[in-house]
This record gives C-alpha cells, sequence and structure tokens, in this order.
C-alpha cells in the first residue's frame, strides 16, 4: 500500500491565489488572529500528523475491524494512541467556539485538514469529525449550563460524540421514530428506545462519548413535527465535570460493513437512559440542521479525499508499471515495455480522476467560504451566504461522493487484476467511500433536497443568484487573456442550467407532482458539472492572471486538465439534461406489478 | 440475502419469442436437436438447481472464503457437495463434443443455466465455467492423444480445468511472458515458472486439474510471436486413464480480494512440470483467443447476472419498505408511510436496473446464438458472417455489460440505504463479487481497444457495417408499425450517427496514433447503448405483437420506454467526449500528474 501525501501546494493554491483567502479573513472580526502564516502553519502540521501517524493505520485497521464482545467495542490495534495525539494537538476543536476553548478556525481551513483526515483513513477520521459534529449542534442549540459541561471536554477530544438518528424502520423518514424521552421531575428526561447505524456509538477511544438523540415525548405530534433532541451522555457527568455513574446506555452489536472496517456502526440500546434536553421541545430536527450543513459538507469531503488518494497511488502505479508499447511507437526503448501512462486510456482515467478531484477540492472550499460567510460575515454578505450554503450542501455531499466512488474505481481499474486484491489498498478506497453515497441522507435525499427544498420552494430565488454570480464571473473572466476557451463552455453551461431548472418547475406548476423526484439526480449532477466549469474557470483565471505562486508547470497543469475537463467531460451534462427533458412520464406509468 | 428466483418468463420470452430460438437451433447442422420440451426440461432443471443449491451458499462462501494450506486449497462449506450433485446431473457435458461424451447441445442454451447459476453463486460457478472452457479449447486444438486422455474425464466433470495466462509482469501484455517450457525427448516438456491470479488453480471440488498453461520454448522468439500452449496436469493421468502420479504444479498462496472470495484466486508455481503441446509450437496465444471470445461471453454474463441478482434484491426491498410519503399524494394511506417504489428517484434505480438486465440477456443471448451460428451452421456464408459479427460484438458484451452491471449493482445498494453497506443483507457482496468483471479476461480499456482499434479500424469499417447494415435492414421493416415509431426514429438515427463517428475517428487516427485509444472507451459505451437500443426495439416489437393486456408484454414497451427516453440520451456524451479529440489526454507531460 503505497504512502499518502498531503497535497499541500494544491491546497494552498486554492486558498490563496484563487479564493485570496486572507483577504476575506481581514473582513471578519472573529478571524482577526488568522492570516495565511497561520493557515500555512495549520495546514503543514496538519500534513505531518496524517501522512505520519493516521495514515498508517489504516490499512491495518481495515483489516482487523473493530470487535464487540458482550458489550464492549474495541478498536484496532493503534486506534487509541493515535486519537489521544489528535485529540493533544488540538484537532478536535479547531471550529470550536472560543469561550469553551475551541479555536474558531475558518471552515475554508478546517476542511483541509479533514480532507487529509479522511484521505488518510476515513474510518478514524470519523470519529474526530462526528465528536466536532456534536459538539457543534450544542454550541449552537444547548443551554449554557450544557455548553460550559460538555464542550470543553469534547473540543480537547477527551470525550467523544455521536449522533443517534436512525432506527431499524426509520431512516431518511425519521418522522416515524420511536424512541421516547418521559420527563422527569428534575427537568432531566429518561430516554428509551434503540437506535441503529450509530457510527462511533461505542468505542475504546475516549472515557466518555456524548450522545445527541432524537426521541419523542410521551405526548409529542405524530411526524417530524413532534422530535426533540437530548443530550445523553455514556457516563452521567458530576458537577464539579468529573465521571459519573453509567447511564443506561449500551451498544447491542456492531455491523458487518462493506468498509470503514474501523469505525464501530453501532446499535445502541437507551434503558431510560437520563438525557438533556438540547434546544425547545419538539424542534429536535431544527436542533440538528446547523450542525447538518457541516456534516453533509464533511461527507461530501471523504469522496473528495478517497478520490484523492486513489489519484495518487494510480498515478504513481501507472508511471511504474510497464506493459504493452505506446501506440505513437516506443518511449522506454531499453525496457521491456512503456510505463502505462504511455497509455490514452489510461491517462483517461487519471486525468478523469485529476479533474474531479481538483475541481473538487475547489469545490469545497468555496462551500466552506459560504459556511464561514454565513457564520462570521455581516449583513448583505451573511444572508447570501447563508442562502448560498442551503443551495450548495447538497450538492457538495451528493456529488463530492459520487465522483468519489467514481475516482476510486478508476484508480482500482488502472491498477489491472492487483487493484482487486486487497494488499494493494485500491480495492478498501472503493468500499471506505461507497457509505459516503449513502449516509447522512441518500444522494437520492439530497437531490430532492436540491431540486424540491433549495429550488423550487423559492421559486428558483436562490439558484438565480447562482447563476448571476457565475455570469458576472464570466463577464470579468472574458477580459482576461487566453480564457475563451474555458469561460465558452460556462456560459453555456450556467444557460443550460438555467433553462433546465425553468423546464423543472414549469412541468411542477402543471400539475406533475413526479417532476421534481423524476429529475432530481440527473439535475443535482448538471448542477455539479456546472460548478466545476466554474471552479476550472475560476483556477484557470487565477492562472492566467498570474496569480498562481505555485510555479509554471503546476500552473500549465490546471490549465492542461481544466481543458480535458471540458472537452471530455462535461458533454456528460448534455446527456443528462436531455433525459431530463424527457420528462417523468416513463419513469411513472409503469404500474408496481409489471416491474417484475 | 436476497433469495435468487430464476427469471423464467423473461429468459423464455428472449429465448423462444425474440430470438426465435427454434429456428436457430434447426440451423445447426453439428449439434443435437433440441425440442421444445428439451429446452423447457434444461431451463427449469437449471433453475431449481441455481435458486435451492447454489443460491444458499453464496453468502456463506463470502464469509468463509477459501483456505490454503500446504495440502491445498479448501472451497467453502458446501461447494464440494453442490459439485457432486452437479456432475451427477450430467451439467458439465451438456454443450461438450458427443464424441468425447457430451451432449453437444448448442452453447447458447448452456448459457442460460450458466447466467442462473451465475446470479445464485458467481465464484461457485467459476469453476465449472472454467473448467468447461478448457475443455471446449482442447476440443478444437488439442491432438487426438490429448483428447483420448483428457476429455472424457473433464467432459463428465470428475476433472477440470483452469487458463494459465498472467505472470506478476505481465497481464495485459502477454508478450513479456517468461515461464520456460523444456523439450523432452519423449515430445513432452517440462514447465517452469509462476503464475498468478490463477482462478481455480487449485480446491478440492474435483479430482484433477488440468492447466492450460502458455509458456515459452527455448529459443522462441520475442513477444507474442513466441508463446505456446500446454496442457498441465495436476496429477499425470496413468495407463488406465486415472490419477496417476503428482505433477510439479503447486499452489504457492491465495489473494485475499474484495469479492469473489470462495473462488480461489491462486498463484500457481510450475517446477519443471510435465506438460505437453497443444495445437502448434509459437501460436499458443491463436489457440488461447479463440477460446477467450467465449470467455469473454461468459464474464458479460457476469454483469447481467449479477445486475439481475441485484435488481431482484432492491425491487423485494422497495415494494416492502416503507420509508415517506409519494410526492403526488398517500399511496399506502393504511400505513405509516409509502413503499419506496412510489418515489420517482427510486424507480429511476429500479428502471435502470431492469433496462440493463433485460437489455444485456437479449444481447447476449443473441451474441451466444451468432457463436453457435459460427462454429456448428451448416450454411458457409452464415457461419462466415457470424464469426465476423460475434467478434464485434464480442467486446461490447464483455465490457459494457459489466461497467453497466456494475452501475446496476450500486443502484441495487443503494435503494437498500444504510443496509446495503451492511453484509447481511447481501447486496454489498454483489457489488464486490462483480467488480472484479471489469478487470478480468482484458479490462473495459483493452475491449474497448479491441474493438475500435482490431475490430473495427482493422477492418476498414467493414466489420462494423455488418451490424449496422442489420439495425437498418429491422429499422426499414419496423417503420410502419403501430407504436414502434418513437424507437424505430431514434434508431435509424443512432445508426447513422455511429458510422459517422466511426469515419471522423478514422479519418484522425490516420493522422494521430493516439486518438484510437483515446476515443477507445467512449466508443465502446457508445457502441454498447446503441447496441442494447437495438435489443430492446426488437423485445418491443414483439411485445406489440402480443396480448395487449399482458403486463408482462406492456412493461416490455414500457421499458423500452424508459430505456430511450432516459439512458439512451448519454450517447450524446460519449460522441462529444470522443469527437472532442486526444489532444487534452496527450498534452500534459508525465511530470504534470502529481506535484
Amino acid at each position: 500500500m503505497p504512502e499518502y501525501k498531503a497535497p499541500l501546494r494544491d491546497m494552498q493554491f486554492v486558498l490563496h491565489d484563487v479564493f485570496h483567502a486572507e483577504q476575506l479573513w481581514e473582513t471578519m472580526a472573529a478571524m482577526e488572529d488568522v492570516n495565511r502564516e497561520l493557515a500555512d502553519a495549520i495546514l503543514e502540521e496538519s500534513a505531518k500528523i496524517n501522512e505520519s501517524l493516521i495514515a498508517p493505520l489504516s490499512q491495518p485497521g481495515h483489516e482487523e475491524g473493530v470487535s464487540w464482545v458482550e458489550g464492549v467495542v474495541t478498536t484496532p490495534k493503534g486506534y487509541p494512541e493515535a486519537f489521544k495525539q489528535l485529540a493533544d494537538g488540538g484537532w478536535g476543536g479547531l471550529s470550536g467556539a472560543p469561550e469553551y476553548g475551541g479555536q474558531t478556525m475558518p471552515k475554508m481551513l478546517v476542511l483541509l485538514f479533514e480532507e487529509m483526515l479522511y484521505s488518510s483513513n476515513i474510518a478514524m477520521g470519523l470519529y474526530l469529525t462526528l465528536t466536532s459534529g456534536a459538539a457543534l449542534a450544542i454550541a449552537s442549540h444547548a443551554s449554557e449550563e450544557l455548553k460550559t459541561k460538555f464542550l470543553p471536554n469534547m473540543y480537547s477530544a477527551k470525550w467523544a460524540g455521536a449522533m443517534c438518528l436512525t432506527e431499524s424502520h426509520a431512516g431518511t423518514d425519521l418522522g416515524m421514530i420511536r424512541t421516547k424521552a418521559v420527563p422527569k421531575a428534575d427537568g432531566s428526561y429518561s430516554v428509551s428506545g434503540t437506535k441503529i447505524f450509530i457510527t462511533g456509538g461505542d468505542h475504546d477511544l475516549t472515557e466518555n462519548v456524548v450522545h445527541l438523540v432524537l426521541a419523542k415525548l410521551p405526548d409529542a405530534p405524530a411526524g417530524s413535527k413532534g422530535i426533540s433532541l437530548f443530550l445523553v451522555p455514556k457516563f452521567k457527568v458530576n458537577d464539579d465535570g468529573s465521571l459519573g455513574e453509567a447511564n443506561g446506555v449500551s451498544c447491542g452489536s456492531i455491523e458487518h460493513k462493506m468498509g470503514i472496517n474501523a469505525s464501530a456502526t453501532c446499535v445502541m440500546n437507551f434503558d431510560g437512559a437520563e438525557g438533556y434536553l438540547v434546544g425547545e421541545i419538539n424542534r429536535g430536527l431544527q436542533g440538528m440542521f446547523t450542525m447538518m450543513n457541516y456534516e453533509r459538507l464533511s461527507v461530501g469531503i471523504q469522496g473528495l479525499s478517497a478520490a484523492e488518494a486513489a489519484y495518487q497511488w494510480s498515478s504513481l502505479y501507472a508511471r511504474e508499471r510497464t506493459q504493452s508499447r505506446a501506440p505513437s511507437g516506443p518511449v522506454n526503448k531499453d525496457g521491456a515495455a512503456d510505463p502505462i501512462i504511455v497509455h490514452p486510456d489510461v491517462r483517461r482515467m487519471l486525468l478523469t480522476q485529476k479533474a474531479y478531484v481538483e475541481a473538487g477540492r475547489a469545490f469545497a472550499v468555496y462551500v466552506g467560504k459560504q459556511l464561514d460567510l454565513s457564520k462570521f460575515a455581516n449583513g448583505d454578505a451573511q444572508e447570501r451566504g447563508a442562502a448560498m450554503v442551503e443551495l450548495l450542501t447538497p450538492v457538495a455531499k451528493a456529488f463530492l461522493t459520487d465522483k468519489g466512488l467514481e475516482g476510486t474505481v478508476h484508480g482500482q481499474q488502472i491498477f489491472g487484476g492487483h487493484g482487486y486484491v486487497r494488499e494493494w489498498g485500491m480495492e478498501q478506497l472503493v468500499r471506505d467511500v461507497r457509505i459516503s453515497q449513502i449516509y447522512e441522507g441518500t444522494n437520492g435525499i439530497q437531490a430532492l433536497d436540491l431540486m424540491g427544498r433549495k429550488i423550487a420552494a423559492n421559486g428558483g430565488q436562490t439558484l438565480a443568484l447562482l447563476v448571476a454570480e457565475m455570469r458576472e464571473f464570466s463577464a470579468s473572466a472574458a477580459a482576461v487573456q487566453g480564457m475563451d476557451e474555458f469561460v465558452s463552455p460556462l456560459t453555456e453551461a450556467v444557460d443550460n442550467l438555467e433553462s433546465l431548472s425553468a423546464y423543472v418547475l414549469e412541468q411542477t406548476k402543471n400539475g406533475d407532482a413526479n417532476a421534481i423526484g423524476a429529475a432530481s439526480v440527473e439535475f443535482l449532477h448538471v448542477m455539479g458539472f456546472t460548478l466545476y466549469t466554474y471552479m476550472w474557470a475560476m483556477m484557470c483565471k487565477a492562472v492566467l492572471s498570474g496569480d498562481c505562486a505555485q510555479g509554471d508547470a503546476f500552473a500549465q497543469a490546471k490549465l492542461h486538465t481544466a481543458r480535458f475537463f471540458v472537452q471530455r467531460l462535461l458533454p456528460q451534462a448534455k446527456g443528462l439534461s436531455e433525459s431530463i427533458r424527457n420528462g417523468s412520464a416513463s419513469l411513472m406509468d409503469i404500474p408496481e406489478e409489471a416491474f417484475i | 440475502m436476497p433469495q435468487y428466483t430464476a427469471p423464467l418468463r423473461d429468459i423464455n420470452f428472449v429465448l423462444k419469442d425474440v430470438l426465435k430460438s427454434d429456428k436457430h437451433f434447426a440451423s445447426l447442422a453439428t449439434r443435437e436437436e433440441v425440442s421444445e420440451d428439451l429446452m423447457d426440461a434444461i431451463i427449469s432443471e437449471g433453475a431449481k438447481f441455481s435458486e435451492n443449491v447454489l443460491s444458499p451458499l453464496n453468502q456463506p462462501g463470502d464469509q468463509e472464503g477459501c483456505t490454503w494450506s500446504e495440502d491445498g486449497v479448501k472451497t467453502p462449506k458446501g461447494f464440494k457437495e453442490a459439485y457432486q450433485q452437479y456432475a451427477e446431473g450430467g451439467w458439465p457435458s451438456m454443450t461438450a463434443n458427443p464424441e468425447f461424451g457430451g451432449q453437444g447441445l448448442p452453447n447458447s442454451l448452456g448459457l442460460v443455466v450458466t447466467e442462473m447459476v451465475s446470479s445464485a453463486c458467481w465464484s461457485w460457478g467459476m469453476y465449472t465455467g472454467l473448467s468447461q472452457s478448457a475443455a471446449r479449447l482442447l476440443e478444437v486444438y488439442a491432438s487426438d492423444e490429448l483428447q483420448q486422455t483428457y476429455l472424457g474425464k473433464m467432459t463428465e466433470g470428475t476433472w477440470g480445468g483452469t487458463m494459465c495466462l498472467t505472470e506478476s509482469h505481465c497481464g495485459s501484455d502477454l508478450g513479456l511472458l517468461r515461464t520456460k517450457a523444456e523439450a523432452n525427448a519423449d515430445g513432452s516438456y517440462n514447465v517452469t515458472g509462476t503464475k498468478i491470479f490463477i482462478s481455480g488453480g487449485e480446491h478440492d471440488m474435483m479430482e484433477n486439474i488440468i492447466h492450460l498453461v502458455l509458456a515459452r520454448v527455448e529459443g522462441a522468439p520475442e513477444g507474442t510471436k513466441g508463446i505456446s500452449l500446454f496442457v498441465v496436469p495436476k496429477f499425470l493421468p496413468d495407463e488406465n486413464g486415472e490419477v496417476g502420479e503428482r505433477n510439479g504444479v503447486h499452489c504457492g498462496s491465495i489473494e485475499h480480494k474484495m469479492g469473489i472470495k470462495a473462488s480461489a484466486t491462486c498463484v500457481m508455481n510450475f517446477d519443471s512440470a510435465k506438460g505437453f503441446l497443444v495445437g502448434e509450437e509459437n501460436r499458443g496465444l491463436n489457440a488461447m483467443f479463440h477460446m477467450m471470445n467465449s470467455a469473454r461471453l461468459g464474464t458479460a454474463l457476469q454483469g447481467l447476472s449479477a445486475g439481475e441478482a441485484s435488481f431482484q434484491g432492491a425491487l423485494a426491498y422497495a415494494k416492502d419498505r416503507l420509508q415517506m410519503r409519494s410526492l403526488s399524494g398517500p399511496k399506502n394511506p393504511s400505513g405509516p408511510a409509502d413503499p419506496l417504489i412510489v418515489h420517482a428517484d427510486v424507480r429511476r434505480m429500479l428502471l435502470t436496473q431492469k433496462a440493463f438486465a433485460e437489455g444485456s440477456r437479449a444481447f447476449i443471448y443473441w451474441v451466444a446464438q451468432l457463436v453457435d451460428t459460427f462454429y456448428f451452421a451448416g450454411d458457409e456464408q452464415a457461419r462466415k458472417d457470424a464469426e465476423e459479427l460475434s467478434e464485434l460484438l464480442t467486446p461490447i458484451a464483455k465490457a459494457f455489460v459489466t461497467e453497466t452491471g456494475l452501475e446496476s449493482a450500486n443502484y441495487g445498494m443503494q435503494v437498500f440505504g444504510g443496509h446495503g453497506f451492511i453484509s447481511e443483507w447481501g447486496m454489498e457482496q454483489i457489488v464486490r463479487d462483480l467488480r472484479i468483471s471489469t478487470l478480468y479476461e482484458g479490462t473495459t480499456g483493452i475491449q474497448a481497444l479491441d474493438l475500435l482499434g482490431r475490430k473495427v479500424m482493422g477492418s476498414g469499417g467493414k466489420q462494423l457495417m455488418v451490424f449496422t447494415k442489420i439495425i437498418h435492414r429491422f429499422c426499414k421493416e419496423q417503420q410502419d408499425k403501430p407504436g414502434m415509431a418513437p424507437f424505430v426514429t431514434k434508431l435509424v438515427a443512432l445508426n447513422k450517427e455511429w458510422g459517422e463517428i466511426t469515419g471522423k475517428l478514422g479519418e484522425k487516427a490516420m493522422a494521430n496514433a493516439d486518438e484510437v485509444g483515446a476515443a477507445s472507451v467512449d466508443y465502446l459505451m457508445y457502441a454498447g447503448y446503441v447496441s442494447l437500443a437495438y435489443m430492446w426495439a426488437r423485445m418491443a416489437s414483439v411485445a406489440l405483437d402480443g396480448d395487449a393486456d399482458d403486463v408482462f408484454l406492456k412493461a416490455k414497451v414500457q421499458t423500452a420506454n424508459f430505456y430511450y427516453q432516459r439512458i439512451l440520451p448519454r450517447t450524446e456524451a460519449h460522441k462529444i467526449a470522443m469527437l472532442n479529440g486526444a489532444d487534452s489526454l496527450m498534452d500534459m507531460p508525465e511530470d504534470a500528474f502529481a506535484f
């Protein structure tokens, strides 16, 4: 299994040369201590710990997996020690609120740490990022008392967090959950029920696990309007902050899965466990929403991360493995065959990975920027950022993970038969990334969220903001010498996106209740392709305007890859759009019994 | 774990109504006659065996895997017993030559049984499939003496076979292989070398394993022109034709893989093992390539059979699992939520699976008929045409059906949500098992080069025209038939466009040697979508002739419609991508791939 090397140069290019992060941070009061120097130092430290400590644990962890014996969950060898080093390094509190010991770093930066963490080891990464996610929900919605009691130890990753939503009969449809919370005289609640698919529900990495549990009060309204959110610790916490007695929370079993074998996916039993209300009664789902935007972006980054690792290893392999001669004549004359990178189709697979990964990274940072604006900016910029977060989050989650799977499959394919054999590590990437298309809302759900809630519900207003932004960019970029080959496809893609959304909204208005569901996944992909065209155009503009500080070869590679993207990958948007414009009838006409 | 149920209605529809198997069988001069009763009996017995014996072995086999020790490789519990039943049932001899005890039935019928076996338990089916492939090769290429020695046992299924091609430094590029064969005075050879990735190289299901090994005779020319083919048995047959002395062939280890864990993937060490030349010296690849066409069709079948199994699992789950309400209002008002199948996007995934599985079934069965015709037809011209056409279509079938099969298996998993990722539900195993199919027997990239480089460009486009003429003729016949217009119009346009694209690529290729490789996979996928469009139009046409109230036949037309409206637009993307040319692939210097 090859080594992971953090793509620091590309990260710095995106952060500084494309998005000019420092200038943005200067406009935000909360970011007054953050500058380029600090950002680069964090990236470098992050690269070190992930490359040298976290990545080497990935393959052995995959082979060993997590074990469950009589309710006790044990992570693979080396995991507790490594997690402690992450904790001691302060990596759990990067985004945390300062009044409880967090470091308030911008998401634009923190997500690059997450990228490295997941590229190194998704299974290990999850324990830390879910803790940050739970902390974020607590910071956003819990009482002062709960925050003071729990946040400092979560930021320091002394305690871990877990999100307990799914039950066996209720995954996508949380309105059906049955876990109950009965109020007690002291203001706390007694929580009972069984949750499944709880990532990091129990483990031996930390001394306590803080569960955020969705449950219903006895008299709660039916459906999603009757769901409340509770904080339920594995061990109760005394008033002095020390650990108290065990709460009624236990892990009933762990799942055997396709991948992320080192991540404990738990069945969690709550048996009259003491819980504390977070936010208001029956407003539990709202309490999840802020956190969910961050979580969904984070899951999207898992797709990016796995694809980055697959690209690194397959591009290395393609330069070392010799097999057959180049079509245009031998390149490696002294050898028995040429390195496979000379073959056009191998290049196609490599460039496909590269084009998606680098656009994906830029897109993730772009969404991170919107999250930062929504949190740290004021006035219009804040509002606009918040609207963009809503619009872009489902695309980030679904498109990054769909392209993540595609990237890892290409990487595996380049290895030929060796890609199928475990020791080479390529099959693990495919298996680990596959879950990212499913959890945190399947990609089908993301697409419905995008098309239904984020576009149709507001008559396409937020989308219009994005469309206007992209057009404005095109207009300004057109003046830069050499940009035409990237601006023209962008203009065409933006026009298409606009007319396509208008088509679907029109069908909906004309009474086709299935128009949105029938178009949604393909639409999300068309939007993803359009946004990636935008990202490539922005990166090319940085290069052609002389903003790229990474040297000429790096800059030229950006132009090459962008060219490949618009010529060889972007055409897919055409096929997808045509499919959408053929309407919903062919999906809905066939009766259920005729499927077999 | 989904219980496999053989899709008998569709199998019969494709075989009898679309592909007119009765006429086809009657046209084969050198095969046994196949009555409808016989065909029905074979298919229904094959279905029972697959459903009842093999399907239950699939998941435990994945979990247990194969185990290696100095004494050999142990297959999972139940595999050996199932094989005994299979052999006793006479299945290994079904399509074998009657001269060696075979039943002489057409391959296109054998393939139907293989599909069912494959859906039920692919790993198990590999042991039998590879054995039969090896036997077919010997029937054609081996000397009388070798045939007499080996084919009886192989036909009855007591002995199995393998193909030993790959070495650690050579997979796609067999010209690099190093395994040596030294001639002995008695006409035999001593074979020495190490082969990797040998499926079924060692196992406990059969009493002997007959390896077909590619090796170089001393002094042979370099590259692919110096490769010869040898029979190297695990046990040398004694004078009575029974298992005798152990030969110098041993399994050094087995691979730990993403999937097909119950299939032993072996490192095979040949240490002066006694081997016997098959055919002529230095002509080993010719025999192998001949064989490879049928092996590739067998691998194509993996895409179909896994796609079918995944579809069955996903469909049952989508009807059963209640989650959310339909956007057009509750469909299951008395329940807490509606079944998943009401949701448009779930239907999109299911219909994509259905369109690929049924379209691929028709396509593969048709290609199998062409292969039959090529081997066994009485009419010389028909044989020649079938040879050309089957050679063109085989790489399309292999790569397109496995690529779309993988897409389908991923949809099947996706329909299950989180449960799809959990091993006990069986959906993730389908993805893991199937993933190998775009790699072995020539990767998708290699198939695409074979299609566009060797078959299409190599014949100056003639081989393609054999097919486009058939489509053209079909469209002419169908153009006025009520209900066929939407299909025919689109198919005519695509058929014409396919020729135009080929012409343009031909021009580009003359100026730049990289154009073929740069276009190849997009070209193959394009070809696959058009091929399935042709099969779907044929199925729709037959369905339109039938009972208008028959739900099955109506669904055929509706699925064809879905395929044309929602899947076929993908051709546009492939067309633009390949016509945009090689430059954007080739211009970037090697060093710029990583910083």
